[in-house]
């Protein structure tokens, strides 16, 4: 080994220009070089296809359906309403469980893996990290929706063809009306995400295993999940944010309801800023010893 | 041995007053400090950690960090490059105080804690790319450059997590390279490494050394210390026990060590001659406080008094290994020093 000192480093490497957008970039490439990241997009794919497949082979017995909103067991004559289903099924367990498993890993899974330390002896702000792991983890759940949402109407339309749609409130919309607000009720349930991914962010940075973040986080999600089925906990189901899950459905009255929708998106946006800001103050004075 | 307050230690500053104690201010002799710590003091719980810790590095130093097990380094490197805050008192790198300036000190040094890890699915290439571009532009040109400098170009574009251990190292010190950074903190990097490999790791710290770079070198590897480092540092229970130039860590004082056939013997013979005080036993030697002068009449008194003589040794000639030990020796455990002069009787045949 031998050295030369006092180098200039004027021409950036092609895949690292400009500092505005470096963290973000960084840290998406972290996520596609991790094996996980695509075993869950390909579950987000997968899982439409499922449900159509497993409507259409089941599409002449009347029990079909049974058990869930009206448009899922109109899934049969309009393929438009597989990617609602998909996200009526999902958005209770799955999509909780694979944020939770993204930002659990964003900080804890750094630690484990032993790069924490080395990144951090970069001159980065610790605040600047942890808001661009909390933005990638929802860019990266975001191309999870975008995949449900492809598959879902790949083979929705495969399977029964795309229709217009017919609103809870009986009247009919077109195709590309009812496209934008399948689109509005996927932004809807991943904003809901926001609150898981910031839960386990503050949870990744409580502790050096991602597997814990991602228990804690689940564990609480359930707990609350489970709490507001009593009445007795009627006083808090405003406040907590597995209320509002499914009030997506709410954009398919005309017109739309947007009452349950404002308050979901409202109760998501508290729930997600105080927990972030809690990951950060976590963050920001956690001693790192991995 | 004696306690280090028994040494003369020629310029090094030895601390061995007890907690609360300061040293004194060191001085850089007209260089710039670039690494300097201010009553840095790290609590874990009931454990102290570190302890008021005072020490400096001056700018184009290859500065040893030593200490022995748990005495504190990695906590004080992590303290010194923000990774854990202080309990109190602060650090000051490049000009920054640190945890207040992190960011501004962090411009200017590279290094590792621990054994450097990196993405395993990434090749080296994009590794450092990856770590490079958080400091600031990083151009492709240096990433070749510092992958030739620790002979791992040809292995470049192959994933890190094929990597053995002593690959790894050196794609530390290759991340570390990166930016020319005024200040490089190494954590035992030759840790692991074959004979060859920290040959040319300890070569490499030279090289950054007659640069100009200044290193900071944690080690436990004492001769390690001895052969690249300009200025060293001894911590113990997170306190400097002694710093200051590596050439003046050794005792200073005069003193023979004679190793002979008939140890108890030479003893009566030699405090014959210097006196009862002036000769004592140390790990099957004995060690005789008089100059090389008094070698040839000491000789020939023992040959004259029919002990055979194996061995005279200037005891200046003892490295900065056994004035480690004696320095961090804890009184309260004497069994290490039994077992190390039990060592000496066998390897050098004598008798008590």
């Amino acid at each position: 080994m031998s050295t030369t000192h006092g180098h200039a480093h004027g021409s950036t490497s092609g895949g690292m220009r400009g500092h505005k957008w470096g963290a973000l970039r960084r840290e998406w490439i972290k996520l596609l070089f991790q094996r996980r990241s695509y075993l869950i997009w390909g579950g987000a794919f997968v899982i439409p296809f499922l449900i159509a497949l497993a409507f259409y082979l089941t599409r002449h017995n009347p029990e079909n359906g049974g058990g869930g909103p009206p448009f899922v067991e109109r899934i049969t004559s309009n393929g438009m309403f597989v990617t609602l289903a998909a996200l009526f099924f999902l958005i209770g367990f799955l999509l909780p469980l694979a944020a939770a498993m993204v930002a659990g890993y964003m900080i804890a899974g750094e630690a484990e893996l032993g790069t924490l330390r080395i990144l951090l002896l970069r001159p980065v702000r610790r605040g600047s990290f942890i808001l661009a792991k909390w933005t990638i983890a929802m860019a990266y759940l975001g191309v999870g929706f975008l995949l449900m949402l492809a598959s879902g109407l790949l083979f929705g339309g495969i399977f029964f063809g795309l229709h217009p749609i017919v609103t809870f409130s009986g009247t009919t919309v077109s195709v590309p009306h009812g496209l934008v607000l399948i689109v509005l009720s996927m932004l809807y349930g991943l904003a809901a995400m926001a609150c898981i991914v910031s839960m386990s962010l503050l949870f990744s940075t409580l502790t050096d295993s991602s597997l814990t973040a991602l228990i804690g986080t689940i564990v609480i999600y359930i707990v609350l999940t489970v709490l507001i089925q009593f009445s007795w906990f009627d006083w808090l189901k405003p406040w907590v944010f597995p209320t509002y899950l499914q009030e997506f459905t709410s954009f398919f009255r005309d017109p739309i309801y947007w009452r349950p929708i404002v308050k979901g998106l409202g109760v998501f946006a508290l729930w997600s800023g105080v927990l972030t800001f809690a990951a950060y103050l976590a963050f920001r004075r956690k001693d790192v010893l991995s | 041995m004696e306690s280090s307050e028994t040494h003369d230690v020629a310029e090094a500053q030895t601390v061995s007053e007890p907690e609360g104690a300061r040293p004194e201010q060191h001085s850089c002799g007209g260089r710039a400090p670039i690494l300097t710590t201010h009553a840095l003091t790290k609590q874990f719980g009931n454990l102290r950690a570190v302890d008021g810790l005072e020490i400096e590095v001056c700018k184009g130093d290859v500065f040893g960090f030593l200490g022995p097990n748990g005495a504190g380094k990695t906590t004080v490197i992590r303290l010194v490059l923000g990774l854990i805050h202080p309990t109190s008192g602060y650090a000051e790198v490049c000009g920054h105080r640190v945890p207040g300036e992190l960011q501004g000190a962090l411009r200017h040094v590279g290094g590792f804690v621990d054994d450097p890890t990196f993405y395993p699915l990434m090749s080296a290439r994009r590794n450092l790319r990856l770590l490079g571009s958080m400091t600031g532009p990083v151009s492709e040109e240096r990433i070749d450059e510092v992958l030739e400098i620790v002979a791992l170009d040809a292995g470049a574009d192959d994933r890190v997590g094929g990597f053995s251990h002593g690959m790894k190292q050196r794609l530390g010190i290759a991340q570390a390279l990166l930016h020319s950074p005024e200040l490089i903190v190494l954590d035992e990097p030759t840790s692991g490494l074959d004979p060859r490999g920290m040959k040319d790791v300890r070569e490499l710290i030279r090289e950054l050394g007659a640069a100009g770079t200044t290193v900071f070198l944690s080690s436990h590897l004492l001769h390690e210390v001895e052969q690249v480092c300009t200025r060293a540092v001894i911590i113990n229970k997170g306190r400097v026990v002694v710093q200051g130039p590596v050439s003046e860590l050794r005792p200073q004082n005069d003193a023979i060590k004679v190793l002979t056939g008939d140890q108890g013997r030479a003893g009566e013979v030699l405090r014959g001659q210097f006196g009862a005080a002036g000769v004592k036993e140390d790990e099957g030697f004995l060690v005789v406080e008089a100059g090389e002068d008094a070698v040839p009449e000491m000789v020939r008194r023992l040959v004259a008094g029919n002990v055979d003589v194996r061995a005279v040794v200037p005891a200046g000639e003892q490295g900065l290994e056994d004035f480690f030990l004696e320095l961090t020796y804890d009184a309260g455990d004497s069994e290490p020093k039994k077992r190390r002069a039990g060592l000496a009787r066998l390897l050098h045949g004598g008798r008590r």
